[in-house]
């Protein structure tokens, strides 16, 4: 028998993630194509309701997240989809690295592929509605801690809809029950810091649901790609 | 302790047992929850004076409580099915959990609906973002997610088992959601329903209530083990069992 | 029950544009819940007797190999 060394788990995890990040920026237009179609969706918006600064700007805070959620959703179908096609994704459950973490580094490469350009257009986004320049830190806050916890429930969603061929609705359906709280707490921060109160609860609500969300969506994730994956 | 209990559990997990046993009791489950739903109609209806503030609109309750209980309750249901069918792989487990979805969804439907001819009456307007109708609403998706996933596999038992799962998921979330749900609330002021309030009810309105409700959870077994019978026929179309059964149903 | 006292029933004060409404889509949703899978069964009963019915033609053409007997037993039936 051939002694090998077994590379370690963090040498695996940068592996990962390093492929997914090297296969998403090989596919650069797919990485545009969220960040276009929130752009298009909240230039809609003026048009629709009239252009005056006082509406825009009450429904700023709301456009701007649940645009980033649509386009989030739009992109999620493809979390795991071409590893499926290609079966890495099988090699990975076979592994011996624990599946959890692997697929966590997958969540995150995905985050970092389509929720960090969304965030960092949306600025812009709450500029083009009159967004008052002050409360544009609490966005960005509210973005940093709602996109992941969108991306890791939505990874979730994606491993159990895995084994089915059309998903794009499915998946709509599957995580407007699990958002709603997310968009809540993100937009009443939001909410809260227009109108010059206290925002920091609201924050730390997202922040305390995201690191429960990071320890436990990979566990629930591997789990649900086992059974849907299972034959 | 009685050993027989397990083992009776353990044999009525077999589907033609659980087949006949549901086929047994499902009759007098239907006729009882309809004698019951019919003496909770004329208690409701015709006995129960009407309201001294509402008239007599506040009838809806005697359907609207039951079903918004049942909805909850069948929810339960289906997640301590789903549970078990992970946990043990037990195929009956699956079927109940599967069967029971589209159950709750239909009372989720009618509290809902009820919920919006109510509040169409008390604030003239059909829908308002109050913090349990927004949650009930949450509690159809779930529902309706959870078929949509099950229906979406060809393979029948993978399907119930993701499915399964993801009613363990809407478990945790339906808590959360209510707690955010009546955060935000607070945050803009909403409105809120109140059907049975803080103050007290008359026995003549309570005990119709209670006899619906015993009703809609008599009804809740009856189309339980219909469709559970059902789907046990579909998962084991190629056995000897099933085949009995289609051939003594086209002679009888 | 007399026909003006039925009739003030019907009306129930003025509110039976609620009241009515609400007990109808009860009564709708709970029987329409209660017929579907009822044909259902039928129908997937149906089903397994035509299968059965393919297996004994095909068995009856084969007899003398008698060697196709159990083909197709076991495997399950797949509906939309």
């Amino acid at each position: 028998m051939i002694e090998t060394r077994r590379p370690g788990l963090a040498h695996a995890c940068a592996a990962v993630l390093r492929r997914d990040l090297t296969l998403a920026w090989r596919l650069r237009g797919d990485m545009v194509l969220p960040v276009l179609y929130a752009l298009i969706v909240t230039s809609l918006f003026p048009f629709a309701l009239g252009p005056e600064n006082a509406l825009l700007r009450r429904i700023a805070g709301g456009v701007v997240l649940v645009t980033i959620l649509l386009a989030m959703l739009l992109a999620m179908d493809a979390m795991f989809r071409s590893d499926i096609e290609d079966g890495s994704l099988e090699q990975l459950m076979l592994a011996p690295q624990p599946l959890a973490v692997m697929l966590g580094m997958k969540i995150l490469a995905h985050w970092l592929a389509t929720a960090l350009p969304l965030i960092v257009v949306a600025p812009l986004l709450a500029g083009m509605l009159h967004l008052p320049a002050t409360v544009i830190p609490v966005l960005l806050a509210a973005l940093l801690l709602a996109t992941p916890l969108l991306s890791l429930l939505g990874g979730i969603l994606v491993a159990l809809t895995a084994g089915t061929r059309r998903s794009g609705m499915l998946l709509a359906l599957m995580l407007l029950p699990l958002c709603v709280p997310v968009v809540i707490f993100a937009a009443g921060a939001l909410a809260a810091a227009q109108e010059g109160l206290p925002w920091i609860a609201p924050i730390a609500w997202l922040g305390a649901a995201l690191v429960l969300a990071v320890v436990l969506a990979p566990l629930a994730c591997a789990a649900a790609l086992r059974i849907a994956l299972d034959s | 302790m009685a050993n027989w209990i397990p083992l009776w559990l353990h044999k009525l997990s077999s589907p033609p047992v659980f087949y006949r046993f549901a086929g047994s009791l499902r009759p007098w489950a239907i006729t009882l929850a309809v004698l019951l739903g019919v003496i909770a109609l004329y208690g409701g209806l015709v006995l129960a004076p009407s309201d001294y503030q509402q008239g007599n609109d506040y009838r809806i309750i005697f359907i609207h409580v039951p079903c918004a209980w049942m909805s909850l309750f069948i929810y339960g249901v289906m997640g301590v099915a789903a549970f078990i069918a992970l946990v043990w792989r037990i195929k009956l487990a699956e079927v109940i959990a599967m069967a029971s979805a589209p159950i709750g969804a239909a009372f989720t439907f009618i509290t809902l609906v009820t919920g919006s001819l109510w509040g169409e009456r008390m604030w003239g307007t059909w829908w308002t973002w109050d913090a349990r109708l927004t949650s009930e609403l949450v509690l159809l998706f779930l529902y309706l997610g959870v078929i949509a996933l099950y229906h979406s596999f060809e393979d029948r038992r993978q399907g119930a088992r993701t499915a399964a799962f993801l009613a363990l998921i809407g478990i945790i979330n339906v808590p959360i959601v209510h707690f955010s749900v009546n955060w935000w609330n607070t945050l803009h002021q909403g409105s809120t329903i109140r059907l049975l309030g803080p103050s007290t009810i008359a026995t003549s309105m309570l005990w119709p209530l209670l006899t619906m409700m015993a009703a809609t959870k008599l009804y809740y077994i009856a189309s339980l083990f219909g469709r559970a019978r059902v789907d046990l026929l579909t998962l084991e179309s190629g056995k000897d069992w099933v085949r009995q059964i289609a051939q003594n149903e086209v002679r009888g | 029950m007399n026909g003006a006292s039925l009739s003030s029933f019907f009306a129930m004060g003025g509110y039976a544009v609620y009241v009515w409404p609400a007990y109808g889509v009860f009564i709708i949703v709970l029987l329409m819940d209660w017929l579907a899978p009822q044909f259902r069964r039928r129908r997937v009963l149906r089903e397994v007797r035509s299968r059965m019915a393919r297996q004994d033609g095909r068995k009856a053409r084969a007899s003398a190999p008698a060697s196709l007997e159990e083909e197709g037993r076991g495997e399950g039936l797949r509906l939309p």
